[in-house]
């Protein structure tokens, strides 16, 4: 029992850092209705940026955070200039394909600058454990659980109660009646990726807290997507609840499992996650229902 | 106020929708513009509203002037910002934000939020129906609340003029009239003017003080309404009534003989 309670609550804060992803790609398509496939990238760029003055600069962690999520919310605003502004007004689709060349022409920039090398930053969280019961928990995995939990509660307040945020929701819906009311929705879409270049950061230095960036961390967005699809894609709680959820699933399947098959498990969990969530639920866990009159 | 002069409108580079189209609305006036389906009615308002941009259509001749400014160019989110809202056909809302959401929506382009409450308030108090309903989810309202959620949000831009598209579609003969009871209130109490499209021309007629008819993209008759109420061929074309002013008998539809005076 306590070796499963154990397993469950590191992936707990595995799982946050999922969250962290998918709160982007939860953030672009509830004001927008655009899946993001680049997010991942976001993220990797949001890591990758940090490291340079932290890590490689060697500036102090508040000094290295504001350049991080400068140069990572130009990259959100560059993508919806040069990409998605041209396509508003066209079909959803081709916004989405606009993503995935997106998605390609970062990642070949990723690629190209990193090859096969790692680049691990210095910790800058605090170290340790904290003991609950029988269980222990490092602290650094605590902090990021906890900017977790703060960043879905602010971009809950914003949709909610802002004007802007209220712009977002009435934007996803119906473009052409946002712009016949009144709303600027090109300004919406640079406000949407220059407020998810910033979300992105903060999930790529939480998750640079915990991994190497190498070449593959940009495929933490698939990740996020699966967790942002299960959640129900316009729901910021169903992303945070799907994302720990995926986390415990990975973390205690690989834990039990792995030994038996001999390892693997934690890759193919969340596919199988999200094949039966989309059997059981087409519109995700917590996504708002269709509303069609009869 | 505003003015159309001449315009003409291709949709896609190659549909001629407009040929010409010249029309008035005096300040605080109520405007009906008739005509059947495909007449161009609609087009002619979203060119006002600058909506025709997001659908491949474009002015392409003559001009469009609100309060002596060219407009015709400019994006709808400016349009609004001057004060003309369009109340689009089929009253879509954002469906999935409740009552209240939708109503506050309207005032994206104001900024004074202690008047933006009071505006809402005023807002209810012409549809008390939604006041009712305020934080119900609008997509679950039926057609006639949709229309005055509709108007409702449009008021909330505080428009200098409503371009109303086919505001009694679909609605029992009660509601219709509810709805242009609340028109000719709102008209009345903020001197707001109308430019109201319709096909259910005996209405528009009683309501508005000028009206056009449209016909293939052109104005084909104008004039005063209870003038056009008396002219023969709106008699037996938009109200249904023969010339001896009863109903017409659907037994003498085949001998119908009489064409339009104004199709040479």
């Amino acid at each position: 029992m306590l070796e499963f309670l154990q397993q469950a609550i590191t992936g707990l804060m595995i799982g946050s850092l999922y969250s962290l992803v998918a709160a982007g790609i939860v953030l672009v398509y509830k004001s927008t209705h655009v899946v993001s496939l680049a997010h991942g990238q976001l993220v990797a760029f949001g890591a990758l940026f940090f490291w340079f003055f932290f890590g490689s600069f060697g500036w102090p962690l508040w000094a290295s955070l504001i350049p991080a999520f400068i140069l990572t919310a130009a990259i959100g605003l560059l993508i919806e200039r040069l990409a998605l502004r041209p396509l508003i007004g066209q079909p959803l689709f081709a916004a989405f394909l606009m993503t995935f060349a997106v998605f390609i022409t970062l990642e070949g920039i990723f690629v190209l600058y990193l090859k096969g090398e790692t680049r691990a930053l210095p910790a800058f969280l605090p170290e340790g454990n904290i003991a609950l019961g029988g269980l222990s928990v490092p602290v650094n995995q605590m902090v990021s659980f906890l900017v977790a939990v703060l960043l879905f509660i602010a971009l809950s307040l914003v949709f909610k109660f802002t004007k802007v945020g209220l712009g977002m929701r009435a934007t996803a819906e119906d473009h052409r009646l946002a712009q016949g009311t009144g709303i600027t929705v090109r300004k919406i879409f640079s406000y949407v990726w220059v407020l998810s270049g910033l979300v992105a950061t903060v999930a790529g230095i939480a998750i640079a807290g915990v991994m190497d960036i190498y070449y593959m961390l940009p495929y933490i967005g698939i990740n996020g997507l699966i967790v942002a699809i299960c959640g129900g894609l316009d729901s910021l709680s169903g992303a945070f609840v799907v994302g720990l959820l995926l986390g415990v699933v990975e973390n205690v399947g690989a834990g039990y499992l792995d030994p038996l098959v001999g390892g693997g498990v934690k890759d193919v969990v969340s596919y199988i996650v999200l094949l039966m969530v989309l059997l059981v639920r087409p519109y995700g866990l917590f996504g708002l229902t269709r509303i069609e009159r009869i | 106020m505003l003015r159309l002069n001449n315009i003409e409108v291709i949709y896609s580079d190659v549909i001629l929708v407009l040929k010409g189209v010249s029309l008035d609305v005096t300040e605080g006036a109520i405007v009906a513009l008739l005509g059947g389906n495909g007449a161009g009615k609609s087009t002619t308002l979203k060119g006002i509203s600058g909506l025709l941009h997001t659908e491949l259509g474009e002015v392409t001749d003559g001009n469009i002037q609100f309060e002596g400014v060219r407009i015709e160019r400019k994006s709808p989110e400016e349009i609004v910002r001057m004060g003309i809202v369009q109340i689009m056909e089929g009253r879509p809302l954002f469906e999935q934000l409740t009552v209240d959401e939708n109503i506050k929506v309207g005032a994206y382009t104001r900024s004074d939020s202690g008047a933006i409450k009071a505006d809402a308030e005023s807002v209810y108090a012409y549809f008390p129906t939604l006041a009712r309903m305020r934080n119900r989810i609008s997509g679950y309202l039926s057609g006639g609340e949709r229309q005055m959620l509709v108007m409702g949000r449009g008021l909330m831009a505080r428009p200098k003029i409503m371009l109303l598209d086919e505001p009694s579609l679909g609605l029992s003969p009660a509601l219709v009239k509810e709805i242009f009871r609340i028109i000719k209130l709102i008209n009345d109490d903020r001197k707001t003017s109308m430019l109201l499209v319709e096909q259910n021309a005996f209405v528009a007629l009683s309501i508005s003080e000028y009206a056009y008819v449209m016909e293939n993209g052109r104005i084909v008759l104008d004039g005063p309404s209870e003038k056009l109420r008396e002219n023969e061929d709106i008699k037996e074309f938009y109200l249904g009534l023969s010339q001896v002013g009863k109903r017409k008998s659907y037994r003498e539809v085949k001998h119908y003989k009489r064409r339009k005076r104004w199709l040479a």
